[in-house]
Formats: C-alpha cells, sequence, structure tokens
C-alpha cells in the first residue's frame, strides 16, 4: 500500500509548464525594462485605462493650447506695438495741434501734418500678421480702414455734411462767415456723430466690432485682439481728419480755432483711451502667459500621474529580468537531473 | 504427490510473474500518455498456489471529476479570453491606439488649432479629416465587430462537429465497455479510452457523468439537460448569416433546450460553447452598441443650431442615413457606427466647405452663425469643443449607464473593455492553475511511476528466479526418487 506517489508524467510535465510561463513573463518584463512602460497597459490598468487615456488625451489638448496661446501672444504682441505707435502719433500731433491753436503753426504745416497722421494710423491699423489683419476685429481677411483720398465715401461724407449743416461747401467764399459758435456746433452734432455712430463702419472702418476669441485654458476664453472701431482710434481719426479736410477751406480765424481746440481734445482723449486699451492688452498678454505656465504645470501633473498608472520601476524591473534568467537556468539544470534521475541507470 | 503440487505451484508462480511482467511493462510504455491508467494486478490465493484474479485500473472518481470541471471552465475562460483579445486588436490597435476615445482628442485638439486661427482653410481640413478617421474607426469598428460574430457563429458550428465526433467515439468507447463488462471481457483499454474522450467532451460543453449498471455511462450537461444516455442526443444550432448591429443570434440546442451563455469576466459559464455565445452576445454586442452611442454623441455634439432658437437642432459635421434629423435623444440606435458619416457639405473632396464650421450653416442660411462672415470668427468653434465636454444622456442597455460628456463615455467604454480584459486574464490564470493542479492530483494517482515499475521489476524478477530455482530443486529430488528406485 502506497502512501505517497508521484507519476513521471507529472514529475517531467510540471517542470516544463512553469518553464514555459517563466519565459512568457520574461518577454513581458524585458519588453517592459526597454519601454519604461507596463508591457500591455490596457491589460495592466484594466478599470482605470479609462484614467490613463484621459489624462494622455488632456496633455495633448493642454500641448495644442499652448501652441494656440503662442499664436494669441505673438498677434497680442504686435497689437501692442501697434497701439504704442498709435499713441506716440496722437502725442506728437497734440503738440503741434496745441501748438497751432495758438497760432505758432501754419495752416499748410497743420494739415500736412494731419495727412501724414491718418496716413500713418491706416497703415498702423492695416497691418497684418500670418495673413490676418490685426485690428479688424473678426473680419481679419479684410483690410480694416478704407484709404482717406480725395472722393473716397469718408471724405465725401465729411464734405457733404458741411454743405447740409451750413448750406454751402467749406471752400465756398461764404464759410469764411462761419463764427466760432457755429463751427463748435457743427463737429460736436454733425462729425462727432460721423466717427462715433454708424457712420463709421460705413465710410472708414470694415472691422467688426466683435474681436477674436480665444480659448487659453480647457475652460477659460478670453478677447484676444483690439478692433480698429475702439473709440481712442475713432478719436484720433476725427482729430485729424477734421484738420485735414476743413482747414483747406475758406474758415475765418475764430472758426479755425475752434477746428483745432476741436481736434486737440479728440487727440487727448484719443490719447487716453488708447493708453486704457494699451493697458487692458497688457492684462490679456499676462493672462494669457499666466495660463500657460499654468498649463504646463498641469501638464507636468498630468505627466506624473500617467506614469505612476502606466510606468514600470526600471530597477525592478531589470532586477525581475535577473531573477527569471536565473529562474529559467536553474529549471533546465532541473530538467537534465531529473533526466538523469532513474532506477534505470542504477539497474545493472 | 506433495512433490508434484510444489511443482505444479511454482509452474503458476512462473506464470503469473510473466502476466505481471507483460502490465509492468505496458505501464512503462504508456508512462509518457496523461490518459493512461495505470494498471495493477490482483493475486488470490487458491489451493495449487497464487493466481491472477483481476486486473485493476487506478482510479479517482472525485479527483477525476474535479478536473473535468476544472478542464471546463478553464476552456470556457480561455475562449473567451482570446476572444477579447483578438477583439482588442482588431477594434483599438496595440495599446488602445485606434480606440475612439483617442481619435476623439485628436479631433479635439484640431479643433482647438483651428479656433486659434479660424481665418486658415488648411486647418479646416485638417479638423475634416481628424473627423474623417474618427468616422472611420466607428465604422470599420462596426464591421470588425459583425464579422467577428460571423465568425464565431462558423467556430460554433465547427465546435458542434467535434461535439459529434466525440460524442459517436464516445458511443463507441462506451457500448464496448458495457459489452466488455457483461461478458467479463478485460474493458480496461476502452474505459481508458471512455475517460479520454470525457475530457474531452467536457472542454466543449461541461457535464456530468452518471454511472450505471455494467459501467453504463449516461451523460448530462451539469445543468441537467440529457447529453448521451445509450445514444447521442442532437445538438442542434442554426447560424446567422450576414450580423446586423443589435440582432441576437440562435442559441445552440441540446436535446431541444438551450444551453446557457456565461456571464461576467470570470465566466459563469463552462465549456467552450457557452463562452462562444457570450462573446458573441454580451461582448461583441455591448461594444457594438457603445460605439453606437458614440457615434449619437459625436453627431449631437456637432449639431447645428439656429442662434435665433426657431428652427430645430440638425446634424452638422456628422451625420446619418436619417439625418438632417438628430437621432432620439437618450436611446441606442442600433448600428449608427456602421452609417455615421462626414457631412458632404464639409467634405472639400465632394465639393463641401470644411470652412462651414466656423461660420454654420450647412442646412440653411437660419443656421449661420457667422452673420458678419468674419473671417475669424472663433464663437462657434469653441462651442464645439464645449459640447463634446458637456453631459448628454447615454442610453444605460449599452453597459455604461448615466448623464456623463461624450468625452468621458469615450474613455469609460474603453475602461469597460479593457476591465472585461484584464479580469479575464486574471480569472484565466487563476482557471488553468487550477485545472494544472488538479490534473496534476489525478495524474498522481492514476499515472505510472517508472522508478516504481523498475522495482516491481526488480522483484518479478526476484520471484522468477526463485521459481525457477524451485522448479529445478523439484526435478532434483524426483530424480534422486528415481535414482534410489533403479
Amino acid at each position: 500500500m502506497k502512501t505517497t506517489f508521484i507519476s513521471s508524467y507529472n514529475t517531467n510535465q510540471s517542470v516544463r509548464t512553469h518553464l514555459m510561463k517563466m519565459q512568457a513573463e520574461l518577454i513581458k518584463v524585458e519588453r517592459e525594462v526597454v519601454t519604461g512602460r507596463v508591457a500591455d497597459a490596457g491589460l495592466e490598468l484594466g478599470s482605470r485605462t479609462g484614467q490613463s487615456i484621459s489624462m494622455q488625451r488632456d496633455v495633448q489638448r493642454l500641448n495644442t493650447l499652448i501652441d494656440s496661446n503662442a499664436l494669441a501672444t505673438s498677434r497680442l504682441e504686435a497689437t501692442q506695438l501697434g497701439l504704442q505707435s498709435l499713441s506716440d502719433h496722437a502725442q506728437k500731433y497734440l503738440s503741434i495741434m496745441t501748438a497751432a491753436s495758438s497760432g505758432a503753426v501754419e495752416a499748410s504745416i497743420s494739415i500736412s501734418e494731419a495727412s501724414t497722421t491718418i496716413t500713418t494710423i491706416t497703415s498702423v491699423l492695416n497691418s497684418a500678421m500670418n495673413g490676418e489683419n490685426l485690428f479688424a476685429g473678426v473680419n481679419t481677411d479684410v483690410k480694416p480702414i478704407n484709404d482717406f483720398a480725395p472722393g473716397s465715401a469718408a471724405r465725401t461724407a465729411m464734405e457733404a455734411a458741411f454743405v447740409t449743416h451750413f448750406g454751402f461747401a467749406h471752400t465756398a467764399p461764404a464759410a469764411s462767415g462761419i463764427d466760432k459758435a457755429s463751427m463748435e456746433t457743427f463737429l460736436t452734432t454733425v462729425i462727432e456723430p460721423q466717427f462715433m455712430g454708424a457712420d463709421w463702419t460705413a465710410n472708414w472702418s470694415n472691422a467688426t466690432d466683435e474681436t477674436i476669441t480665444a480659448r487659453i485654458t480647457l475652460s477659460e476664453t478670453t478677447s484676444a485682439s483690439v478692433s480698429a472701431n475702439h473709440d481712442g482710434i475713432r478719436r484720433l481719426m476725427m482729430s485729424a481728419a477734421t484738420v485735414a479736410v476743413f482747414m483747406e477751406g475758406n474758415l475765418n480765424g475764430n472758426a479755425t480755432q475752434a477746428l483745432m481746440e476741436h481736434s486737440a481734445s479728440q487727440a487727448g482723449q484719443s490719447i487716453s483711451a488708447l493708453g486704457e486699451v494699451q493697458a487692458q492688452t497688457g492684462i490679456v498678454e499676462q493672462r494669457i502667459t499666466t495660463a500657460s505656465e499654468r498649463l504646463q504645470m498641469q501638464i507636468n501633473i498630468f505627466e506624473g500621474k500617467i506614469s505612476d498608472l502606466e510606468g514600470v520601476d526600471a530597477y525592478e524591473a531589470s532586477t525581475r529580468v535577473s531573477t527569471l534568467l536565473s529562474q529559467i537556468e536553474t529549471a533546465y539544470t532541473l530538467t537534465s537531473r531529473i533526466r538523469q534521475l532513474s532506477l534505470v541507470r542504477y539497474l545493472p | 504427490m506433495s512433490l508434484s503440487t510444489a511443482l505444479s505451484i511454482a509452474q503458476s508462480a512462473l506464470l503469473n510473474t510473466q502476466r505481471q511482467t507483460t502490465i509492468v511493462s505496458r505501464n512503462i510504455s504508456e508512462s509518457s500518455n496523461p490518459d493512461y491508467s495505470r494498471r495493477g494486478t490482483m493475486l488470490s490465493t487458491a489451493a495449487n498456489g497464487a493466481s491472477i484474479v483481476d486486473i485493476r485500473r487506478s482510479t479517482n472518481d472525485v479527483l477525476f471529476r474535479q478536473n473535468m470541471s476544472a478542464l471546463s471552465s478553464w476552456s470556457a475562460q480561455n475562449t473567451l479570453l482570446n476572444g477579447l483579445n483578438t477583439l482588442d486588436i482588431d477594434l483599438f490597435g496595440s495599446n488602445n491606439a485606434n480606440h475612439p476615445s483617442r481619435l476623439l482628442g485628436n479631433l479635439q485638439s484640431a479643433l482647438q488649432t483651428y479656433s486659434s486661427a479660424p481665418s486658415n482653410s488648411s486647418v479646416a481640413e485638417n479638423v475634416v479629416e481628424n473627423a474623417r478617421q474618427l468616422v472611420n474607426a466607428l465604422n470599420s469598428g462596426s464591421d470588425a465587430i459583425q464579422n467577428y460574430r460571423g465568425s464565431v457563429d462558423r467556430e460554433i458550428v465547427s465546435t458542434i462537429a467535434d461535439l459529434n465526433t466525440l460524442l459517436a467515439d464516445f458511443k463507441a468507447a462506451n457500448d464496448e465497455v458495457v459489452g466488455g463488462t457483461k461478458l467479463g471481457r478485460d474493458v480496461n483499454e476502452a474505459l481508458d479510452q471512455r475517460d479520454a474522450l470525457l475530457k474531452k467532451i467536457t472542454e466543449i460543453v461541461p457535464i456530468t457523468a452518471i454511472k450505471r449498471g455494467d459501467n453504463d455511462m449516461m451523460l448530462t450537461t451539469t445543468s441537467g439537460i440529457t447529453l448521451f444516455e445509450t445514444v447521442p442526443r442532437q445538438i442542434s444550432f442554426t447560424p446567422t448569416a450576414g450580423y446586423a448591429a443589435g440582432a441576437a443570434g440562435n442559441a445552440v440546442y441540446v436535446d431541444g433546450v438551450p444551453l446557457a451563455p456565461g456571464a461576467g469576466a470570470n465566466t459563469s459559464g463552462s465549456g467552450k460553447l457557452s463562452a462562444l455565445v457570450q462573446l458573441r452576445e454580451d461582448v461583441a454586442g455591448g461594444l457594438q452598441a457603445q460605439l453606437d452611442e458614440i457615434a449619437r454623441g459625436l453627431i449631437t455634439a456637432f449639431a447645428e443650431t439656429d442662434p435665433s432658437a426657431v428652427n430645430p437642432d440638425l446634424a452638422g459635421l456628422f451625420t446619418w442615413p436619417g439625418g438632417p434629423a438628430l437621432p432620439a435623444a437618450g436611446t441606442l440606435e442600433n448600428g449608427l457606427a456602421r452609417v455615421i458619416s462626414i457631412n458632404a457639405a464639409y467634405d472639400s473632396t465632394v465639393g463641401g466647405n470644411p470652412q462651414l464650421l466656423r461660420d454654420g450653416g450647412a442646412n440653411g442660411a437660419a443656421y449661420v452663425h457667422n452673420t458678419s462672415g468674419g473671417a475669424s470668427y472663433a464663437d462657434l468653434l469653441l462651442s464645439f469643443d464645449t459640447q463634446i465636454g458637456t453631459a448628454i444622456a447615454f442610453d444605460p442597455t449599452a453597459g455604461i449607464s448615466g448623464t456623463v460628456s461624450l468625452s468621458a463615455y469615450s474613455t469609460e467604454s474603453a475602461s469597460w473593455f479593457s476591465a472585461l480584459r484584464s479580469d479575464a486574464t486574471r480569472s484565466a490564470e487563476n482557471k488553468s492553475a487550477l485545472m494544472m493542479r488538479t490534473s496534476e492530483a489525478l495524474s498522481n494517482v492514476t499515472g505510472v511511476n517508472i522508478d516504481e515499475e523498475m522495482s516491481l521489476l526488480l522483484d518479478l524478477e526476484h520471484s522468477y528466479q526463485a521459481s525457477a530455482k524451485l522448479v529445478q530443486t523439484v526435478d532434483n529430488m524426483l530424480a534422486a526418487l528415481l535414482a534410489a528406485v533403479r
């Protein structure tokens, strides 16, 4: 009667099955050592696979956001430069107008200064980056400001307004009879609405009030451009255009005085409005920069978590490789020893 | 008188030793056959010496039953795992690289790039291209699932053919056992063969073997359906030609009773057939339903809205044959993943305009959002990204319930499948370990140990020598006796 028994089939078979298991394991661990990640993430993570995919997707989106933020930042930097140059011109123009209103500057110089200012404003506002007009609001495929040449819609509208208000053209001899008060009335009630109201978009500007919206984080959007329809820009244009058009007329000293004073006051208001919009733009730039920094931090956190989920401790993995290798070698030795372990060998 | 008795005892001892040697050598020759049961001899004492009354097969019914049940569970689990791995590679590629959730992420990134440069039409093309990849993945995934269900049906058919052959063989072996037992023949060969067949049958359907008189055996499935009783019972199955999403396949009938499919990642089913039906219905069906829901989520998230809120929402970038109307909210639309497509209005390869994504208006002027025509209008583009992240109701019959965002649903779908695969792998390891353990235990009881046989052979050799010596001694004694009387 036997108490313990083992079949020869089992003796041979058990080493073989374990050997195959170890070899399969070895291939898996070798891959892990090389890639630094688990061999089959879906298998390893199971129900947490979604987390890992979701985080990898977020990292991808955050990287895209950082790229698009860089684009928005460069657009805002160019805008900031444009605004600065507008503001500089407004300052220069204001000082000339101030001097002119005290009669120290000749009319022809005022006119040419005003025309130069208009040209400069137009060229700054019509500047483009990557084929997008910076100051066009969302209508970036169109130049935002129309040219101010004789016969242009803007100029014609101003001249026509003069005729409608006074009954004669500003170049007519009768224009010399206009006194200071009625010139002031004309400028504030007729000309100002042309710039500040709907006529601006009809005659001067093709830009939209709506500015470009940009997503700067996964949940945050911001306005990332300045429109040529901004108050400061309208006032600066008005300040220069009134002088450029009506100084050429037949106005007397008092009316010219009124024109100069109005122009200087508009330029002054424009400078403060431009300063404001420059500050706002700066704030947005700052927001985007901090947003990008935050995004980078999020990416780092996510990547850390992904590596927590999917990463493999390289040291542990390589230790496992060497353990497995020595186990497999032991198994080989064992197989040959077991083969020798037979009674047949000892029988005569 | 007593000398001749001694001689005949010695003769029968020689005979016994020869027969025992035959059995030992048979044992040795079959030592590496896992289906062979070791034979032993039973000697009994009679007036003229010992004689062999019986040749015994070593058996252990309890271990054999345990081994059969472990074999059956392992077979089901292994079939399920193989199916899951096949689907995983077919549908999602290595490491889920081709999973819709990842492609959705690419689409979101493309949208973000487009929203930062809305006037750039090549970026718009890139968004449509990413959308096309997502649609292709859904279309081909859906096809792959339905083809897979068809291939499962074919596998069921060939498995049933195997089962029928095995049952016919089983009938032959069983008849031999019953006939032999009645006539008192040695039926050990047939018994070995019958046990081997039982192991093969139980890999296909889980069985309970009931022993009856004359060593007859009746087989039922573990759920009690008769599989074999004197003759094999009929196993019927009608494969479905060309599966459609949501259409259930046919069950396998044993003796007219449907075989229950397994359930869960650690499958409750035993035998290959139950796991195959489970793969075809629960796994492939569930996966299809989730792809359909993802498709519905896409059509809904990219739907065009009327800015003045007068007209109903209509299909935008993604559309379907039922379009431009949207699929019903919160309800599974079977096979949607197969038929979802890119709206031709956006597709520049068929004369569409990808910039409609920025402006709206694929369904007519009432749906235009960018009324001023601004080239850098980004609000509508940004709203798509918001829509992908907005929670909508998903049909709970697809396996993932609740109101979640499309983006979360797609990753949950990946989790669902990976969890299945991961649990199935772990269970397969456990069941394979149990199967190994029980077959080792069985083999230790019924198998052959060569060393034991060799030592038995030594015993037999000695016994043979002793008997031969006995014969010679009796011969000498008889010779001495005869010499005395001469």
